[in-house]
């Protein structure tokens, strides 16, 4: 049987997922990268051979997600794609006539418009990333409770406490503050869900015309409270697409299918066998110029396979070959 | 031969053709620091007073360069280039704020420019800037003349040949002399675009000292040639057609730079191109306001616009990203106009 890869290797989570080629999910995975992409795309490679019926054969590999490049590399990538087209085909694959896609990952956030199938307008959090899964994430641990139970407290708010919401730094003083006055800590962490959300509108959203319906998608998503606080704000009904925390792996198995039946060309996939490999992962500062640029190298057994992070050429030119 | 040096930020991008030409004819040598590098930045943060802006922070770190480099270095303070249209306050308090802040620095040799004064003062100010080098009246007069000259000779070369300040510079002059460095920048490997015909036009709008500076853009330039897009900057229009399209968006200009922010977004967002990038710096007061206003243009005018704001951050990836689906979107949206709704 035909099917296609798409990994999506983001800051604190790494989704695989597997399509046959009328676009079912055969397997999914949904892992925490732990600071170690190399690793976890090994690791996860093997856990979904070990889901895979026996015969499937892969076809096209995609990657996506911030560590993109790097995966591409390891698992011989037909295509290396950003994520906010990966996540708007996933989504349209599920919910063909969705206009708003909201997508919190853990350090990106983004608003995709679309218009008739075909994506007009995207947003992303600017330079910092208040308000994103890594910040809940952080305050779940803080009070000491699983993202699960933090989802359930809040859900059981009465009166939801204001929490400013511009700065993360802002709100957990905010938080901490209002813990010390008495306050409720599920009203707290209802008022923190609306702060993350009335921050999200007003800063990944300015200016964007939320239509309905809205995908809501992205480990987030899980956060029942989260979505609950969107549809106070939004007044509209939000779409949790099945499956909507793979949702960026899904968009690059389809986008790779749809290349790989147009080129025909043969996967260039290296297979599950790599995640007995080791890689080795380092960096150096590049003396050859008073920019003194950071490269990042990815080699094994002493072969340097890709460079990164020069701002000129000089080191992607030179590796390995 | 005095030596004067020019710091390669802020208005240089703008100006240099003019204030090299005024400087050489009067006698004086022009020597301009190397393109921004992270040592240059890090010096220049580690100067600046608080609440000032990354443009500035690079400026501080280019005069730092120049230091020992030159007799005098140029920082003119310049109020307004048009009766009653003024620059941020960050340009006109910069010889004093340098002064402060550097004080080992050479001289400064600073002027006023303030075209809502009256045309004599700004013939004094002038004057008291040649008279550094001459005390002849007419020798200033004629260097200004020249200098005038070079400016318009300069724009020209830029909207109607289409370049960028960069290359128009390079072309007028020969790449400017600049002062050594242990090697010269990366910037030299410049890779020529090899696929021939653009697979699109982006228009990149914003200060040409963000857009030009390589460290702070993030080589956005460069970035999209190699995705195969044609590069199109505010530098490209004439006075006329960002002034027209400034008239039409928001009437008379308050800042200097609308022109090459609103006004050139106006013109390119209602024309030319396939897609606007509007670039700006984060913590940019009057940026904010002037991309929101482009936002709301762009929607109404459905065309498709980003605004990317950078910052200290060194790392590209998030640029990359954003860039990478904006031209997806590109694609995907003209795709869809070729291809009009045969399934969903």
């Amino acid at each position: 049987m035909e099917a296609y890869l798409g990994i999506d290797v983001g800051s604190v989570t790494t989704k695989l997922a597997v399509l046959d080629k009328g676009s079912e999910v055969i397997a999914h995975l949904y892992m925490r990268t732990q600071g170690n992409p190399v690793a976890t795309v090994q690791r996860g490679l093997e856990q979904v051979r070990a889901e895979l019926p026996a015969g499937v054969e892969i076809c096209g590999v995609a990657t996506t997600g911030s560590a993109r490049y790097l995966a591409g590399v390891i698992v011989g990538a037909d295509l290396v794609k950003n994520e906010i087209t990966c996540h708007a085909v996933g989504a349209l694959s599920y919910v063909p006539e969705v206009q708003t896609i909201i997508e919190i990952g853990g350090q990106d956030s983004k608003i995709i418009i679309i218009k008739d199938g075909v994506v007009t307008d995207f947003g992303m959090n600017t330079v910092c990333a208040a308000g994103t899964g890594s910040f809940l994430d952080h305050q779940a641990e803080r009070l000491n409770m699983g993202i699960e139970d933090f989802s359930r407290r809040a859900l059981e708010s009465r009166t939801p406490v204001r929490i400013a919401g511009r700065c993360t730094v802002f709100a957990e003083s905010d938080m901490i503050h209002k813990q010390q006055m008495g306050h409720r800590i599920e009203d707290i962490l209802y008022g923190l869900c609306q702060a993350l959300v009335r921050n999200y509108l007003n800063n990944v959203g300015l200016g964007k015309e939320v239509r309905p319906p809205v995908a809501f998608q992205g480990g987030v998503a899980f956060n029942r409270a989260i979505v609950k606080a969107f549809q106070e704000e939004l007044h509209t009904e939000i779409v949790i697409p099945p499956r909507h925390e793979v949702m960026g792996a899904i968009g690059a198995a389809l986008l790779v299918r749809d290349e790989v039946s147009i080129s025909g060309r043969a996967s260039g996939f290296k297979g599950f066998g790599i995640s007995g490999i080791k890689y080795h992962t380092s960096s150096f500062e590049c003396k050859a110029c008073p920019n003194v640029c950071e490269i990042a190298q990815l080699s094994h057994e002493k072969k340097v396979l890709a460079r990164w992070g020069g701002r000129c050429d000089l080191w992607e030119r030179n590796q390995g070959n | 031969m005095v030596k004067i040096g020019i710091p390669r930020a802020l208005l240089y991008y703008q100006y240099y053709p003019m204030w090299k030409s005024f400087f050489e004819n009067l006698g004086a040598e022009v020597v301009v620091s190397p393109p921004t590098t992270q040592a240059a930045l890090a010096s220049g943060s580690s100067r600046v007073v608080a609440d000032t802006c990354l443009p500035v922070k690079a400026f501080l770190g280019h005069v730092l360069a120049l230091a020992d480099e030159c007799d005098y270095i140029f920082i003119p303070a310049i109020r307004s280039m048009k009766p009653k249209i003024y620059t941020c306050s960050k340009f006109l308090g910069l010889p004093d704020m340098t002064r402060a802040v550097i004080p080992g620095c050479p001289p400064i040799l600073d002027i006023d420019i303030d075209m809502s004064k009256s045309k004599r003062k700004l013939y004094q100010a002038i004057y008291r800037l040649g008279r550094h080098f001459t005390w002849g009246p007419f020798k200033v007069r004629r260097a200004a003349v020249a200098a005038w000259q070079a400016y318009l000779d300069y724009r020209r070369m830029m909207s109607s040949q289409r370049l960028t300040s960069v290359e128009a510079i390079d072309r007028l002059s020969g790449p400017p002399a600049i002062v050594p460095v242990r090697r010269a920048g990366s910037h030299a490997v410049e890779r020529q675009p090899e696929q021939p015909p653009p697979r699109m036009t982006i228009a990149v709008i914003g200060h040409p000292y963000i857009f030009y500076d390589e460290l702070i853009s993030h080589r956005i330039k460069q970035r999209l040639e190699q995705a195969g897009c044609r590069v199109l900057t505010p530098q490209m229009l004439t006075g006329d057609e960002l002034e027209a399209a400034t008239a039409r968006l928001v009437g008379r200009a308050y800042w200097t730079y609308e022109e090459e922010v609103v006004g050139a977004g106006e013109h390119y967002l209602t024309g030319g191109v396939d897609g606007v990038i509007g670039l700006m710096t984060f913590g940019c007061g009057p940026d904010s306001l002037m991309m929101d206003v482009l936002k709301r243009r762009a929607a109404a005018a459905a065309a498709p616009f980003m605004s990317l704001t950078v910052e200290e951050h060194t790392s590209d990836a998030g640029i990359i990203t954003r860039l990478e689906a904006f031209i997806d979107m590109i694609m995907i949206r003209r795709r869809a106009r070729r291809a009009p709704q045969t399934c969903a």
